[in-house]
């Protein structure tokens, strides 16, 4: 159902996006550049972000670029239909934003050696196509340390998606975090299994509340329905992607924020200049590319300066929130003291840490 | 614990509401003989008219009704080409309700990820303060205890008035309540459009007061779980109205089994309201002769009546 909803709204789009292109460009020698993004752009949210990144594209780069965007693309045919549409109509780069659209593009990279790609959140490259993810888990730590100190029954919940590693991460280090302000943290998750559907994720953050959770993490919920049901029943909420303060603003702990603009501008940069290589960003706070929005003010400022503190020590990389001792949720050593994950484990990460008392589903 | 049985209690009661008038309102249409598929979209047409209605007016009341009209109209295109021109129902309701979801989209398009304050809830007085009994039962928005009093409105009528028995008639042997002179055309009209409305509702409470929140898509199934909730409540009115509330109940319990930390697969438990509601349903139902005796016989059958 969802698919041929969303079948006819790319019919649509597509066709938009045609017109637009088609339309005669009076600067022969502009950059067109096509943006995909999963989902609609609205108030907040990962399509907000990303579309928040390219408007610093038309900020810096002015004339020199034209942007076109297809928003709410499902994954599958209909997002190889708009990339080969995009191409064909003349765009010389194209930002698809989503995991799934990977191997359609790595298709049409191989086929047109020319376009340029970058894409969100994938892990195949071309020399042509260029992926970029952040490091949530960074911000995820600073915002734990700041959950630890407020919470009064030492019960966090988390209402999470799927148990996908880049979730498991953020979990592990926002745990951490916790048990680095307050040793007495235990955190409880409820899996959709859904990346969509706002009530549910609602239910979930009450039946965390009822279960004494007094902090809820919305992790990579779309949209503000876990933030929003939080003030209401007044419990402090850390969110994803965009800074949802409005939604809570007297309950809003922290928001991890996310900001692409200078990836997304370095990539142009890079096209601009004919000198793209298909590379991996995995950016993090050194990069400015992740960060905390909207601390709350219900913190004591030496509170504030330990959050700020860590993010400082994150950026300089003189901490890193894997970190060795790391105890599993078994209580096995999975972090020996003195040692640090390397990138390739938090890639790849498939296991809680101690304090966490939901168990993974398998 | 008692937060735990308050929030399945009480949840259960709000989180049914959409389920159960979208099923009440197919109910009365399947038993019409009308197969109306797109509820869905109909629903999602009702969530969307519903939540930009409250965003302007800030009333819930003129929210709902504008859900009810908006999927009304929808269900409308549905009527006249499945029953005026004679056209296939299962294929029609299929794409009206693509056609809803679309609409719903375009509706919604300005307010995406935006949000409107919840319906205030009935204060009861002294029963409202009863421990566990009080929140559970006794700390609700009126459209709760709306959708028990229609429940119980619509099985009265359904079993016991002339005009419940006229509806029966005409999704049993439209041939019959023709030639008694009943203009099946009509009445089936009528119900579709009831259908409609009543999808449109559930949908506008979902979007207003459940959720209270605009996102494309944030019908995410239901208007098929009720359909599905008819037909395994084998058309009776009451085990339809058990099925929806039993779905309800058991989506939450999933969620505080999850927070407990039972070491069940949590893709099972996402699973478990439609296995369990499916089996429940399913041994309830199991007298066959029964189920025949209230399915309607010419379900999904098109008919030209004569007048």
């Amino acid at each position: 159902m969802k698919i041929i909803q969303n079948l006819m709204k790319v019919t649509a789009l597509v066709a938009v996006a045609t017109a637009s292109f088609v339309m005669p460009s009076i600067a022969e020698d502009k950059l067109k550049i096509g943006f995909i993004y999963p989902s609609p752009a609205g108030d907040v949210g990962w399509s907000r972000e990303l579309d928040n990144g390219r408007k610093q594209i038309e900020e810096k780069f002015g004339d020199k670029v034209e942007t076109v965007v297809v928003e709410n693309v499902p994954e599958g045919p209909d997002a190889a239909r708009v990339m080969t549409q995009m191409a064909s109509q003349g765009a010389g780069m194209l930002m698809i934003g989503s995991f799934g659209y990977m191997n359609d593009g790595l298709k049409l990279a191989a086929q047109q050696p020319d376009l340029k790609f970058i894409h969100a959140s994938g892990y195949k490259l071309a020399p042509n196509l260029g992926n970029f993810q952040t490091r949530n888990y960074e911000s995820a730590y600073a915002a734990g340390i700041a959950a630890g100190y407020v919470t009064k029954s030492n019960t966090l919940g988390i209402v999470a998606a799927y148990a996908i590693p880049e979730v498991v991460g953020i979990i592990n280090t926002f745990t951490l975090g916790a048990q680095k302000s307050n040793p007495e943290i235990n955190v409880k998750v409820v899996w959709l299994n859904s990346w969509f559907n706002p009530s549910k994720a609602q239910e979930s953050a009450k039946s965390l509340v009822a279960q004494s959770a007094d902090v809820i993490f919305s992790l990579y919920q779309d949209t503000p329905s876990v933030v929003s049901v939080a003030e209401e029943l007044g419990v402090y909420v850390v969110n994803t992607s965009s800074d949802m303060k409005k939604y809570a603003p007297t309950k809003l702990l922290a928001s991890l924020t996310i900001d692409w603009g200078p990836h997304f501008i370095s990539q142009v940069q890079a096209v601009l200049d004919d000198n793209f290589e298909g590379t991996a960003y995995w950016g993090g706070m050194a990069d400015g590319a992740v960060g905390i929005g909207s601390l709350s003010s219900d913190l004591s400022a030496d509170q504030t300066a330990e959050v700020e503190k860590t993010m400082a020590s994150i950026a300089s990389g003189s901490f890193h929130p894997f970190n060795g001792p790391i105890m599993g949720q078994d209580g096995s050593e999975k972090v020996a003291a003195g040692a640090t994950l390397d990138d390739g484990s938090i890639l790849g990460i498939n296991w809680l840490v101690k304090g966490v008392e939901t168990n993974l589903p398998n | 614990m008692t937060a735990t049985i308050i929030f399945l209690i009480a949840g259960m009661f709000a989180a049914t509401v959409p389920l159960l008038f979208a099923a009440l309102g197919e109910l009365v249409v399947e038993k019409s003989g009308m197969l109306n598929l797109g509820i869905e979209g109909m629903m999602a047409v009702g969530a969307a008219a519903g939540f930009v209605t409250v965003a302007l007016t800030g009333s819930h009341w003129l929210g709902l009704a504008a859900g009810a009209v908006a999927a009304l109209s929808v269900s409308m295109v549905f009527a006249t080409l499945s029953i005026f021109f004679l056209a296939n129902q299962v294929a029609t309701g299929l794409a009206v309700g693509v056609l809803g979801l679309g609409i719903s989209a375009a509706i919604g398009k300005n307010y995406e990820g935006t949000t409107v304050p919840t319906m205030g809830k009935i204060d009861f007085g002294f029963l409202s303060d009863i421990p566990i009994i009080g929140p559970s039962f006794f700390n609700h928005d009126p459209i709760v205890y709306l959708a028990i009093i229609m429940a119980i409105v619509l099985w009265y009528i359904l079993k016991h008035t002339k005009l419940g028995l006229v509806i029966r008639a005409v999704g049993e042997s439209p041939e019959s309540a023709n030639a008694l002179g009943y203009p099946v055309s009509r009445i089936r009209f009528l119900a579709v459009l009831f259908g409609g409305a009543m999808a449109g509702i559930g949908g506008a409470y979902l979007s207003t007061i459940y959720t209270s929140l605009w996102a494309d898509g944030m019908v995410a199934g239901r208007g098929w779980i009720a359909v599905s909730l008819v037909v395994f409540g084998s058309w009776i009115l009451p085990r339809v109205a058990i099925g929806a509330y039993l779905f309800g109940a058991i989506s939450l319990l999933e969620l505080s089994i999850q927070g407990l930390g039972f070491d069940i697969p949590s893709q099972i438990l996402s699973a478990s309201p439609y296995i369990i509601t499916i089996i429940v349903l399913v041994v309830i139902s199991r007298n066959r002769a029964y189920i025949q005796l209230n399915s309607p016989r010419s379900l999904g059958q098109t008919y030209k009546s004569s007048h």
